[in-house]
């Protein structure tokens, strides 16, 4: 045990391979993970879509067509349900988002970890600014989306709703999305990295079955971080459009309102007990 | 301390040395030009022929869903066509066979009519044809016989008895009580 205490401490977490790239200082290894996973998603797309194109009357898909159909049916069918329609841009957003996650965050499984702290393809979503990135790109598609939808003026104002007094928790919310977003994929996958550096310093008898017991997790997660980044989005894109409790104010007074006809059912039947 | 909390501990103090990770830096720019060039690409080129390929497909089965539903439809339309058509068959058959047997019955009847027609004729005619000759035996008795029994008679007694006025009048009186002795004899009975 003391020998697994002393080799953590050769971990080194959050250790980059620092460069430089046009005169700025950044992590040569996640920009090399970006690109790969970047390619990857790129090169899985333009498969699909050559299958696509080959025999515009077979109408029966490609395995590969299927995984993207699957995906994209499914962001499409999410988009429809909460912004109403198949937005042109917010369901490419969120396809987009999701397949790329999802790629990055399976890169950090691939076997190319040299040895505890150098890692070739660590997964580019460990790394801050790639999910810092990814959560500007929704926000930012968000407030202009928002704004768009009810005008400036529109947009603005529901951050006095539904009381003026909550001002300052509204903007606090709009600020803190993008972070939460991006330091939830951020922490999952950072997370799971640091257990792989942990696994690859177990004693040999144990690391095989811990690996890929992890790793079969890990990719799971890879799938519901994606998932939810996705989703989330998609949900921001709703509560920008649809406007502070629009759809709540309608269910309360339902709610209300049926309430109401239960305590006049339960009137009658109250009514006579004092007499007895 | 287990091994995670000592990694994350380390991890922090390390962070207060070099650089905090949770703070982006000049790699931020690069990961969103990068994502922002990857979502353009996307949306572009692969997200609307996929799209499209998908619409295409559900119209195709949609419309081979309708020709399904029609072909099926014409199917049972010929269908009852064809049992519509056996039934009158049938029907036709059966009415063909009814006329057949009253056609028969009716022809049966006029034979039986025709064959008892037929044999009242012949009966007739055998009845007229032994009145003829019962009549003619009769005429011929009473020429025959009346001649014969004078003959005999006048051989018998001697008397002549050739005037042709009074042999008739005895034959006539010997038939007229040969004719009423046997109705006498029927009436005694």
């Amino acid at each position: 045990m003391t020998g697994l205490l002393a080799a953590t401490r050769e971990i080194e977490i959050g250790h980059r391979v620092r460069g430089n790239l046009l005169g700025i200082d950044v992590n040569i290894d996640t920009i090399i993970s970006t690109l790969i996973a970047g390619s990857l998603v790129l090169i899985l797309g333009f498969v699909a879509r050559n299958y696509l194109t080959r025999d515009p009357d077979d109408h029966v898909p490609s395995k590969i067509q299927l995984l993207w159909e699957v995906v994209v049916h499914q962001v499409n069918k999410q988009v429809e349900d909460n912004l109403g329609r198949v937005h042109p841009y917010v369901a490419p957003l969120a396809i987009s988002l999701f397949f790329f996650i999802l790629i990055s965050n399976w890169m950090e499984l691939l076997p190319t970890k040299l040895n505890s702290s150098t890692h070739l393809t660590p997964a580019p979503t460990a790394d801050t600014n790639l999910t810092y990135a990814l959560a500007a790109v929704a926000m930012v598609s968000v407030w202009v989306y928002g704004i768009k939808q009810k005008g400036l003026g529109g947009y603005f104002r529901h951050f006095l709703e539904p009381y003026p007094i909550l001002l300052p928790l509204n903007i606090l919310e709009e600020l803190v999305k993008p972070i939460t977003l991006a330091l939830r994929l951020f922490g999952n996958i950072f997370a799971g990295g640091i257990m792989l550096a942990l696994i690859a310093i177990m004693p040999w008898w144990g690391l095989p079955a811990a690996n890929f017991a992890w790793k079969a997790f890990d990719m799971l997660i890879g799938v519901i971080q994606a998932f939810i980044f996705a989703l989330l989005t998609v949900l921001y894109f709703a509560m920008a459009g649809a406007g502070h409790g629009d759809g709540h104010g309608d269910e309360h007074g339902e709610g209300d309102h049926k309430d109401q006809q239960d305590k006049d059912q339960l009137d009658p039947k109250a009514a006579p007990e004092p007499a007895h | 301390m287990s091994i995670a909390t000592r990694a994350l501990v380390q991890a922090a103090e390390e962070g207060e040395g070099t650089s905090n990770f949770l703070i982006p830096d000049g790699t931020f720019w690069f990961e969103l030009a990068a994502f922002g060039l990857l979502f353009f690409v996307l949306a572009r080129y692969i997200i609307p022929p996929i799209n499209r390929a998908m619409v295409r497909r559900q119209e195709a089965i949609r419309q081979q869903f309708a020709e399904l539903d029609e072909a099926k439809a014409a199917a049972n339309a010929s269908e009852a066509e064809f049992k519509a058509q056996i039934a009158d068959a049938r029907h036709e058959a059966a009415r063909i066979r009814k006329e057949a047997q009253d056609q028969g019955n009716a022809i049966i009847a006029e034979m039986r009519q025709q064959a008892q027609g037929e044999a009242a004729r012949i009966v007739e005619n055998a009845h007229t044809q032994i009145e003829a000759d019962r009549q003619q035996a009769a005429i011929s008795l009473r020429s025959e016989v009346g001649a014969l029994a004078t003959t005999l008679a006048g051989r018998i007694v001697g008397e002549s008895l050739e005037e042709p006025a009074r042999q008739s009048r005895v034959v006539e009186r010997f038939l007229a009580e040969l004719e009423a002795t046997p109705e006498a004899g029927s009436a005694t009975n």
